[in-house]
């Protein structure tokens, strides 16, 4: 093994020569084209390196995150069942009948409670340490959303993602605050991350849990039909004609 | 790599690389169905479907961190065509029949064959590197992996209780032998492709 060419080439590449050295490192370079060669291959194997331990952490978390994704998308295309036990129907058949005698022959409007189904939060990896964080999504994910609140505006203060915003948004809905939410989803609106579609759901069921149906309706025409959650939008449409 | 005309699709390459889920769930919804159908068409069944996809997914996030991913097609068509060809590489690999494969070379999308090439590339690439970096000593591993995750020379002396000096040699001197081997690798394979 050439020893010093390694420890030339790490040399120049840690700006460590003086400049008649870097002259002739250089010169070096553009005449000997196995010397050349090889130090692309030094500069890739140095990448090489980079990216697989500098971002080994990070590398864990996404694998961590893909599977339990993967996971979940694979049994979920197994059709929908939920077990019911008898008296869930006797009851179930019963609130059916209660609201059939309520609501008969009424121009039923669809309900925020129907459309209104969170998802699970999932923000905090392994190496994250912010505990306001980690606060925002165990009460965010126990349904808590308005102990949730605070956490996520202490969180905002010193890191604003997309992602975060998008959940304080939608516990500022769950909690009623609709003046606050609307500004959250509006600024998520006009951004360019993921969940510019999911803010505008968000912002129609807003209207609709005020019980605005023109205006829900309006916002629900502006979703691109590319929306992960389309079917529902079309739904929600459906049922406010 | 032309510069101009990125996709609008990039998005979910830098999904990929920042691990969002939103993201990550999007593609599962919207472009991994396809995938699973093609598999399971061809001779493969779900579970294999759903391993082929979480590897693809993993070399995307490692070519993405390596900032070396820049889709120019829709992601639709090259995540799909990756996990094809990756498939069919594994067929090739456990049958020792010919596997016959009608190709609809009517629906390649040009610019998605030449980004599946560059992928397919940089996975040969690091599959050759880790090959290399197992040849190596303990202590040479051990010196690389501190020196890439720490950074500071200084603090990753201090860890292994050597001198700054040896640390920042060591350190050159076992870069330098992954080089030796893989420039030789390279030779070879020029040699032979000749």
């Amino acid at each position: 093994m050439n020893e010093e060419r390694y420890i030339l080439f790490d040399q120049y590449l840690q700006g460590e020569m003086t400049v008649e050295e870097r002259n002739s490192f250089e010169r070096t370079l553009s005449e000997n084209p196995e010397f050349a060669a090889e130090f692309r291959t030094f500069k890739e194997v140095l990448e090489q390196l980079e990216n697989k331990f500098g971002h080994e952490q990070e590398r864990e978390a996404f694998k961590e995150n893909l599977s339990a994704i993967s996971d979940k998308h694979f049994n979920k295309e197994k059709p929908k069942v939920f077990p019911m036990r008898p008296w869930y129907y006797a009851a179930a058949a019963s609130v059916a009948i209660l609201f059939g005698l309520f609501f008969f022959d009424y121009n039923q409007n669809p309900s925020f409670n129907d459309y209104n189904h969170p998802e699970q939060a999932h923000f905090t990896e392994r190496s994250n340490t912010n505990e306001n964080l980690i606060e925002a999504e165990k009460t965010f994910n126990e349904r808590k959303f308005k102990e949730a609140i605070p956490f996520f505006e202490a969180v905002l203060k010193n890191k604003k993602t997309a992602e975060i915003q998008y959940y304080y948004g939608v516990s500022l809905l769950q909690a009623s605050q609709y003046n606050k939410a609307e500004t959250v989803f509006n600024e998520l609106k006009s951004g360019s991350s993921v969940y510019k579609e999911k803010a505008l759901w968000n912002l129609a069921l807003l209207k609709l849990k005020q019980k605005d149906y023109n205006g829900c309706k309006q916002i629900l025409q502006t979703i691109s039909q590319d929306y992960e959650d389309y079917d529902e939008v079309q739904e929600l449409l459906d049922a406010l004609e | 790599m032309e510069k101009s005309k990125i996709h609008p699709d990039q998005k979910y390459i830098e999904g990929i690389a920042a691990n969002d889920s939103a993201i990550i769930r999007s593609i599962y919804k919207n472009f991994v169905p396809k995938v699973v159908f093609y598999i399971m068409n061809n001779s493969g069944d779900k579970d294999q479907a759903q391993d082929v996809v979480q590897e693809i997914m993993i070399l995307l996030f490692n070519q993405a961190k390596a900032n070396t991913l820049q889709l120019t097609c829709p992601f639709d068509a090259y995540f799909f065509l990756l996990c094809k060809r990756k498939w069919l590489n594994e067929l090739k690999k456990t049958s020792n029949k010919g596997v016959t494969i009608n190709e609809d070379f009517a629906s390649i999308n040009e610019s998605a064959l030449e980004l599946v090439e560059e992928t397919e590339q940089f996975d040969e690439k690091q599959q050759l590197f880790d090959t290399m970096f197992q040849k190596l000593g303990d202590k040479c591993q051990e010196v690389l992996k501190l020196s890439f995750a720490i950074k500071s020379m200084e603090e990753v002396a201090e860890k292994l209780n050597v001198t700054y000096g040896y640390v920042r040699k060591k350190k050159s001197l076992c870069i330098g032998q992954l080089t030796q081997w893989i420039q030789e690798a390279k030779n070879f394979k020029s040699l032979k492709n000749n």
